[in-house]
């Protein structure tokens, strides 16, 4: 489950296209459980580095996404249940940018770069 | 659902396979397996496994399909006449999707394939696994029909090979070479007539796909595209609760929620919460939980430690503002050349320049001051175990121990030096390049120009509020090649930018705008908010109008020969100086002091108002005290044109420029220090050195244990030279302060047992203080000690202890101590010290009443005027004698002079008759002089014929009067217990019995007594009632402390007196 005690907590990263937070050794065992269609992170630690950023900021556990309104505003709606975090500091490689576009998703970086229709 | 029944059917291929490739056995999943044997079987056989690239379904699908060509047209080593010659595959694909829509896709497919390719070895298990998400999804989408059909095929074709592979071993060894080939060649050309059936619905395949493939992921997605504004949070959604916790636990908090809610997960009563969150970075102290009331908030967080969902604490976030509890600020982007600073290990708290950043922006490769010991500290005695290897390990633990354990033990920070590396670690010397010698390897770590080039994780960095020092900053740029310390201003300008951006620009300053649309437009500033300054355009097209621009798009304008002074956070802050060049924002200018170019920005620059040398010269005097650095002062001695003498507190003299100087130390006109006697010195009194060079000099400025002395006579540093405290004695302190030389600092007074004021004190009662005018002045006094024994004088002046005494013998005045001086009894004309002198006030008044001749002048000014003060006065008196103020005096300060005297004065019978006729003698003075005498008479006598007078009745016409005035001064002291056992222990005060307790009881029939006037104001209309009230008191307590007294009659007279006043 999404539990990480105190000990894991430094090994936690945090996935920087859907923002889930997992330890770096679940990341690598089980891929990101939303983004795993295009980034692909199982067993593939290298992968995982890029991917995924050490530096987040925010936790959100989230427990219903499908009526939290919180998940709405985050855009994690039909993410599954689990943490997340709110900013992301990093940057994923271009070519991954370009294959969740390719496979029809909008990549929101979410380290606080972009502000678009906020207001 | 039918896709992974076929794929379970692959299975038997698959397990076929096992042999060959036994690791996917170790994938579970079903499709995997299935998935991966055609993989498996080429990588077998020719070795052409080539990488899936990273892609998204759809084009996962796609290249699959290529794939599966290119498989084939491997292995039948690429005659395809359908594909075209070669593996194009890009070609094909194009061919095969036909509508062309997705040429950008196929690029990229195509590089990253090509990527691929070139790592065969690495590419198998990821390829595999690339395919694993894609297949958890098949079961649910329709385009899997399509792939499984592909699938299908490539099983086929898998099965085909396998079977060359599997069946025809023998086969194929028996066989001439062709022959494998040709049997492909039949199977090939079976298949690509297939394939050409098969395109059309191929061709329509993919459009579907592409259409489905789009929009299944656009469904998950869906909501990517939905603006914000559209999301805001209404009335519907659940609620959001701010919750109190401890700052810093936000994160455990947040996962014990996880914790809980999972264990609740699949009982009847899951947590009822729909998120929690923490805001830690930006909010601290909080934690937030989205539910539908506040009691399932309580109820998730209820029990959980370091939250508090009890208190009147949660807070319901408005709905307007749930919406900033996620605004994110943007993570400034390192860049390179700017400075960050080291968290932990053994460079903490290090400056470190950015050299390079990582294309995630997590990592960056740094540029440090390298701090190394270069094996000085290691301890080359060590066992060396298994050849040095251990050894080694070893030294590098231990380097690494006090490196970070031990901040204060670490090398200072150097550039890196292959000399002192090749002294004793030359073995772990390298050079790495070759045509100079500035790039090293020592110690597994890359030195670069001196400088350590090591990479570091964004999290070990501190990248906000660096706030570099100039000092450290040119530690970086002091390695330049031409070794000038030439600051590399631009890179230095993006982490200072920030700080100093604020109040750079002031209404008036000429700007320019070097950013933006505006970009090049010149004006004058109006005004300045915050980051945006309003400037009214001076020049071009835009003139007259008033534009608003960011600061940071602003630099300020200067023409040549502007005369500007340096105000920002250069270290040439505060120089004055002409502007001779200007480059972009960077300014250079010959400072008026130093004559010297220096090149600063132009917004540390600002037009200056104060011309010539200004600079910091003007804050500075000659004398002043001024700070050099935080463990140096220094006293100016001599200000110049452009710079200052000081002469430190070490007693060395340098010249420094005002900018060294980090800022003037006030005179404290109250500090104080001792000397070497202990004696307390202060500013501007005179001290002299004893020993060393014996100067003498008024102090200027105490400084610690410095004293800045200032010496006329002296010539050198004008005057001025420093001394310690420890060795001067003082020669003459200001204002006559007395130099204690002997006695050393008053330890009473630093005493808190005796400072503390007593409420039920037990310290000691100040002797009685006189109030007003001292009885000294005036006064002709013999001195009785010291170097003008026996002489006589006249006390013009006087403090508490000391007196100014002109002598009559010179024309001079002295100062000497009171307790030194001989008054003159008014009384006896004998000579008699200074306390018993203004100690015997109150007596000596009455006794000069009593003595009724002596000051026959003032008795009228008495009689009228002061009777009424005299009643209090008379009061005080015995409450001051009689209760408190003796007992007190002689039961703290031991063997007072003052008990005896008083003791003697109440043995010779005098003082207290006398006391009594002050009293009773000055009430009674308007009435009649013979009261007076009476008294006088009775003053002569024993106290009871004072009072036989009072109470024998024979003045009756007074008796009204008399008797309340004296009841209401002096019966309150008699008519309390404490007050009457003082005066009885008055009276035997020389057993030295008191009791401090007495003693303190004494004020309250002071205080009494002094409020006696009221009734004495009206004493004629009450008498009865006056006289009546102490009738008992006095009565009851009266004959204790007399019984076996004389004044025992005086008890029994009271009757008689009761009976007078009835």
């Amino acid at each position: 489950m999404s539990f990480v005690p105190g000990s894991q907590q430094r090994h936690l990263r945090a996935c920087m296209v859907c923002s889930i937070v997992q330890v770096q050794q679940r990341f690598i065992r089980e891929g990101c459980p939303n983004c795993e269609t295009f980034l692909g992170l199982q067993n593939h630690p290298e992968d995982v580095q890029q991917c995924t950023s050490q530096v987040f900021e925010g936790l959100i556990t989230l427990a219903d996404p499908s009526s939290s309104w919180v998940a709405r505003w985050q855009r994690l709606d039909g993410y599954v249940p689990g943490v997340y975090a709110v900013k992301v500091v990093g940057q994923l490689p271009e070519e991954t940018v370009q294959s969740i576009e390719d496979a029809g998703g909008r990549y929101i970086p979410r380290d606080g770069t972009v502000h678009d229709d906020d207001a | 659902m039918s896709t992974g029944a076929l794929l379970d059917q692959d299975l038997g291929s698959g397990s076929e396979d096992d042999n060959f490739n036994p690791a996917p056995a170790v994938e579970s999943d079903n499709e995997g397996a299935g998935d991966s044997d055609p993989d498996a079987k080429p990588s077998t056989k020719s070795g052409t496994d080539r990488r899936r690239s990273r892609q998204s379904d759809p084009d996962d699908v796609k290249e699959e399909d290529d794939e599966g060509h290119k498989d084939s047209a491997s292995v039948l080593d690429g005659s395809k006449p359908f594909r075209g010659p070669g593996l194009n595959d890009e070609d094909e694909a194009e061919n095969l999707n036909g509508a062309g829509a997705d040429d950008e896709d196929e690029d990229e497919e195509d590089q990253e394939e090509d990527d691929d390719e070139e790592d065969v070895v690495s590419g198998r298990p990821r390829k595999r696994t690339r395919r694993d998400p894609r297949n958890q999804y098949l079961d649910v989408e329709a385009e899997v029909d399509e792939e499984e059909d592909e699938g299908d095929e490539e099983d086929e074709e898998g099965n085909a090979e396998g079977f060359i592979a599997d069946t025809h071993p023998d086969d194929v060894a028996d066989l001439p070479d062709g022959a494998e080939t040709d049997d492909r060649r039949h199977r090939e050309l079976d298949r690509q007539r297939e394939r050409l059936q098969q395109l059309d619905a191929e061709k329509e395949a993919e459009r579907l796909r592409n259409l489905y493939g789009r929009s299944r992921t656009t469904t998950a997605r869906d909501t990517v595209t939905v603006p914000k504004r559209l999301l805001l949070p209404s009335v519907n959604d659940p609620s959001i609760w701010g919750v109190k916790c401890k700052p810093g636990k936000e994160r455990e908090v947040v996962f014990s929620v996880v914790r809980r809610a999972e264990e609740r997960a699949q009982t009847k009563n899951p947590l009822p919460i729909f998120s929690a969150f923490e805001r830690g970075n930006s909010i601290p102290g909080f934690v937030y939980v989205e539910a539908r009331r506040q009691a399932d908030v309580t109820a998730a967080l209820d029990g959980l430690s370091n939250v508090y969902p009890r208190g009147d604490k949660t807070v319901l976030i408005p709905i307007k503002e749930m919406p900033d509890l996620f605004r994110v600020n943007k993570t400034e982007q390192l860049a390179i050349g700017a400075y960050v600073r080291i968290k932990r290990g053994k460079y903490v708290g290090d400056l470190a320049m950015i050299d390079d950043v990582e294309e995630n922006g997590l990592g960056v490769t740094l540029r440090i001051v390298p701090r190394l010991d270069y094996g000085q500290n290691e301890d080359t005695n060590a066992p060396m175990i298994d050849g040095g290897i251990k050894g080694e390990v070893q030294k590098r633990k231990r380097h690494a121990a006090y490196g970070s354990t031990n901040p204060a033990l670490r090398p200072p920070q150097r550039l890196f030096s292959d000399a002192e590396a090749k002294k004793k670690h030359s073995k772990h010397l390298q050079s790495l390049s070759t045509f100079d010698k500035k790039h090293w390897q020592y110690m597994g770590d890359q030195f670069v120009n001196g400088f350590l080039i090591k990479d570091f994780k964004l999290q070990a960095l501190i990248t906000e509020n660096v706030n570099p020092t100039l000092e450290e900053v040119t530690r970086f740029t002091s390695g330049a090649e031409d070794g000038t310390e030439n600051l590399d201003l631009t890179a230095l300008a993006t982490s200072l930018k920030t700080g100093t951006a604020k109040d750079s620009y002031l209404p008036g300053d000429m700007v320019e705008v070097f950013e933006g649309e505006q970009q090049g437009v010149c004006g004058k500033a109006v005004s300045v908010q915050g980051d945006i300054v309003t400037l009214s355009v001076t020049q071009g097209d835009l003139r007259g109008q008033t534009i608003d621009v960011p600061s940071k798009g602003l630099r300020k304008r200067f023409k040549e020969g502007d005369h500007v002074k340096v105000i920002g956070g250069s270290r040439f802050r505060d120089e004055v100086g002409m502007v001779v060049q200007i480059k972009k924002d960077q300014v250079t200018i010959l400072s008026d002091l130093s004559m010297q170019e220096i090149t600063v920005f132009s917004k540390d620059l600002r037009e200056a108002s104060d011309s010539g040398i200004a600079g910091g010269l003007g804050m500075y005097d000659i004398h002043d005290l001024v700070q050099l650095d935080p463990a140096t002062v220094g006293c100016i001695t001599k200000v110049d044109r452009e710079s200052l003498r000081v002469l430190d507190q070490n007693g060395s003299v340098r010249s420094v420029v005002p900018s060294q100087i980090s800022n003037r130390i006030e005179r404290r006109r109250n500090a104080v220090a001792t000397d070497r006697n202990g004696s307390e010195i202060r500013s501007d009194d005179t001290v002299r050195e004893i020993g060393g060079e014996q100067k003498q000099g008024v102090i200027l400025h105490i400084y610690r244990s410095y004293l800045f002395l200032h010496n006329r006579e002296q010539t050198e540093n004008s005057g001025i030279s420093v001394v310690r405290a420890t060795n001067v004695a003082t020669v003459a302190a200001k204002g006559g302060r007395v130099a204690q030389a002997s006695s050393g600092p008053d330890l009473n007074k630093m005493n808190p047992a005796l400072q503390r004021n007593g409420v039920n004190g037990n310290n000691t009662m100040p002797p009685p203080k006189s109030f007003g005018r001292d009885r000294a002045l005036g006064q002709t006094v013999t001195i009785r000690k010291g170097a003008y024994k026996g002489l006589l004088g006249i006390v013009k002046d006087t403090t508490d202890t000391e007196a100014r005494v002109e002598l009559h013998t010179k024309a001079k005045t002295i100062t000497v101590g009171k307790d030194t001086l001989g008054f003159k009894d008014p009384l006896t004309g004998q000579s008699i010290d200074y306390q018993r002198f203004s100690g015997s006030r109150g007596r000596g008044d009455g006794g000069r009443g009593a003595s009724g001749g002596a000051t026959p002048a003032r008795d009228p000014a008495w009689s009228s005027n002061r009777t009424p003060m005299g009643i209090p006065q008379g009061g005080r008196t015995p409450a001051w004698g009689a209760s408190a103020r003796t007992p007190a005096w002689s039961g703290g300060a031991g063997s007072s002079a003052r008990t005896p005297a008083w003791q003697q004065s109440a043995m010779s019978g005098g003082r207290t008759p006398a006391w009594g006729a002050a009293d009773g003698g000055r009430t009674v003075n308007p009435y009649t002089d013979g009261s007076r005498t009476a008294y006088g008479g009775g003053a002569m006598g024993s106290r009871t014929p004072a009072w036989n007078p009072a109470g024998a009745g024979h003045h009756d016409p007074f008796s009204g009067g008399r008797t309340p005035g004296y009841e209401s001064s002096r019966t309150p002291a008699y008519s309390q217990t404490p007050a009457g056992s003082g005066y009885g222990d008055n009276w035997s005060s020389s057993n030295g019995t008191h009791s401090s307790n007495r003693a303190y009881d004494a004020p309250t029939p002071g205080k009494d007594v002094y409020a006696a006037p009221t009734p004495n104001g009206g004493y004629a209309s009450t008498p009865a009632a006056a006289a009546s009230t102490p009738k008992p008191g006095y009565a009851a307590d009266a004959p204790t402390p007399y019984s076996g007294q004389p004044e025992t009659p005086a008890a029994d007279d009271g009757p008689g007196y009761d009976e007078l006043s009835d």
